[in-house]
């Protein structure tokens, strides 16, 4: 039974973890239309960030990491989150202020493939290939827990963290910074020609999504104590690009609905389940397949999602208003236009010139 | 410098002057050396034959494209090859020759996104003054009812943008700029492709424009109405500036009636 609890909070934890992270691209990519395809790269900085301050100093130990500040969560996460926006700006600067689009999302997938190598193979900076492992267990000498119960606890702390976050970004992409993003998502050039400084926004936005990126790779690293290169190989970017497309773009509880059905159902579950006899390993590549598949029929059949992004209406501020569509109030004061302009204005016009 | 007021509509002199610029593409000279004043609180056209570089020069104003030579200064304010969100921040609006909307915003939301600055732009703002950002988002709210009243979209505010037809993408595009409150609106072509009676209520709006203190420098091509509404023309022609003046004066013009003014009276009465 306890093994039950273990798996199932294995898949919560997962379902809100990655809530977190489709919510950092959403607002990159589902907001202000950043074609981020080094997102995973910023998610493993955040974990190894967060692990490598967590544990104690390198020294002495099979390790090599720098850091190693022993700090306590959830400052070690912080850090993690804070480290991912730094390598945001860095990027962002590179890329953003001369590349658009296609071209922009090429030299982000060449920058995340120069950073995997980076990590992987200069052993110094976070072990290398072997990666970071025995991260202490975030509030270990507090509460003392046993690993099955870490993992409930820790799903729990995750979903108050993803609830945070998520009322957080609702503030955000409900604001007039939000409309912006999206302004500027659907025309850079319209939203410059309004006056829109579009690097600074589309900078602002990519220092959002990069520390939620951060907080949810930090998560991760908590939650299992390890994290190595095997786990965030480039294309695991497409993973958190499947939950944005299946789930809705531009939608927070689309979020979590393709956070539930990619991340949690066809990711994580299938990998409790047993092997097919004689072919072990079978149902992984299976697995790979219907996210593929799923994200195909996503694209071609609702490529808004199975919870579109919504309509925002705006509530009318007085009764006046609101009567307008009735035509049934006199004409509205207006400081900037004189009254609706009938087909004569012109002709009017033409009366004073003669 | 701060670049979030407009240049303002009160004081003398051009509104805008535009000193021998130059923009070529590969071979092709497409402005070459356009030089002219556009006056305050008027309406001028910019009229001239297919590729004259009526559009390119727009371009050239509002920062979308680079000047290779020339100055621009708007009232005394020296923006050649300024970044196009900074001229936008100092009052001059643009619409572009085929509607740009902004497709997956509510026809609302292309209004309320158009003032140059707003508080609710800042992350500070929106989780440290929550007064500040309703305030703010009430009166631009409540204007821009006002202007989709007065444009005939505020029974459509809730829709996408991208559901429009033609005209009311036109209309749309002319209100957002009305909701920027800009100095100098710079129109191309705005009524290109839309129907008598409309293009009878957009002349409207725009004079109405130049009754609020908006400049005005519209690329038109229907004579008729630049007759009618436009205080002064400009004649663009390969590039350069052929003549200004009234369009009775430039119907004189030898040069004007044989570089552009000739085809259309040949083809018969303007449209």
């Amino acid at each position: 039974m306890a093994q039950f609890w273990f798996y199932v909070f294995t898949l919560v934890f997962f379902l809100f973890d990655y809530f977190i992270l489709a919510m950092g691209l959403n607002i990159q990519f589902g907001e202000t239309g950043i074609l981020n395809f080094a997102y995973i790269g910023f998610v493993a900085l955040g974990a190894y960030v967060t692990g490598a301050v967590s544990l104690p100093s390198s020294v002495g130990t099979a390790q090599q990491y720098i850091f190693g500040f022993n700090m306590p969560f959830p400052f070690s996460l912080l850090a993690g989150g804070v480290a991912a926006m730094l390598m945001a700006v860095v990027v962002a600067f590179i890329t953003l202020r001369r590349l658009r689009t296609d071209y922009l999302a090429m030299v982000l997938i060449s920058l995340s493939l120069v950073l995997y190598d980076v990590i992987n193979n200069y052993v110094r900076l976070f072990n290398g290939a072997d990666g970071l492992y025995n991260v202490p267990q975030p509030m270990a000498g507090l509460f003392h827990l046993t690993s099955n119960a870490f993992v409930i606890f820790f799903a729990c702390v995750t979903g108050v963290v993803a609830l945070i976050m998520w009322f957080v970004m609702s503030r955000v992409t409900r604001s007039p910074l939000g409309r912006t993003f999206r302004a500027i998502r659907d025309d850079p050039d319209v939203a410059s020609a309004l006056g829109k400084g579009v690097f600074r926004y589309q900078l602002t936005s990519m220092l959002i999504g990069s520390f939620y990126a951060g907080i949810g790779g930090g998560l991760i690293i908590q939650f299992g104590g390890s994290f190595n290169p095997s786990a965030w190989l480039p294309g695991e970017t497409f993973v958190v690009f499947a939950v944005i497309i299946v789930g809705g773009v531009g939608n927070n509880v689309g979020l979590l609905v393709g956070a539930l059905l990619v991340e949690t159902l066809l990711i994580h579950l299938p990998a409790f389940l047993p092997d097919i006899p004689g072919h072990p390993g079978l149902i992984e590549y299976i697995d790979a397949m219907v996210i593929g598949v799923a994200l195909m029929v996503m694209l071609w059949v609702r490529p808004q999602g199975l919870v579109p992004e919504r309509v925002r209406r705006f509530q009318v501020p007085t009764d006046e208003l609101i009567h307008r569509d009735g035509h049934s109030v006199e004409a509205p004061v207006i400081d900037t236009m004189s009254a609706t302009p009938t087909p004569s204005a012109m002709a009017a016009h033409e009366g004073e010139d003669a | 410098m701060r670049y979030d007021d407009n240049v303002s509509a009160a004081a003398d002199g051009p509104i805008l002057r535009c000193e021998a610029i130059t923009k070529a593409f590969g071979g092709v000279n497409a402005v070459n050396g356009a030089t002219f004043e556009v006056p305050r609180n008027k309406i001028t056209a910019l009229i001239g034959p297919n590729g004259a570089g009526k559009t390119t020069v727009v371009n050239l104003l509002s920062g979308a494209l680079k000047i290779d030579t020339g100055k621009v200064h708007l009232g005394n304010i020296d923006i050649t090859n300024m970044e196009r969100y900074k001229i936008a921040r100092l009052g001059l609006m643009r619409t572009f020759q085929l509607s740009r909307e902004l497709s997956g915003l509510t026809v609302l939301e292309n209004l309320l996104v158009a003032p140059k600055v707003q508080a609710g732009e800042s992350l500070f703002n929106i989780f440290f003054r929550p007064r500040l950002l309703q305030r703010e988002e009430k009166q631009n709210l409540e204007r821009a009812l006002e202007i989709l009243q007065t444009y005939g979209l505020y029974a459509l505010r809730d829709n996408r943008a991208s559901d429009l037809s033609g005209g009311q993408k036109k209309l749309l595009e002319i209100s957002r700029g009305v909701m920027a409150s800009p100095s100098l609106f710079l129109l191309d072509e705005p009524m290109a492709g839309v129907n008598p009676a409309l293009i009878e209520k957009i002349g409207g709006y725009i004079l109405d424009m130049k009754a609020q203190g908006v400049t005005v420098l519209m690329i038109e091509h229907n004579l008729n109405v630049v007759e009618r509404i436009c205080d002064n023309v400009i004649v663009l022609a390969e590039g350069r500036t052929l003549a200004t003046g009234k369009l009775s004066e430039l119907r004189e013009n030898k040069e004007v009636v044989t570089a552009y003014l000739g085809e259309i009276i040949n083809a018969g009465p303007s449209h």
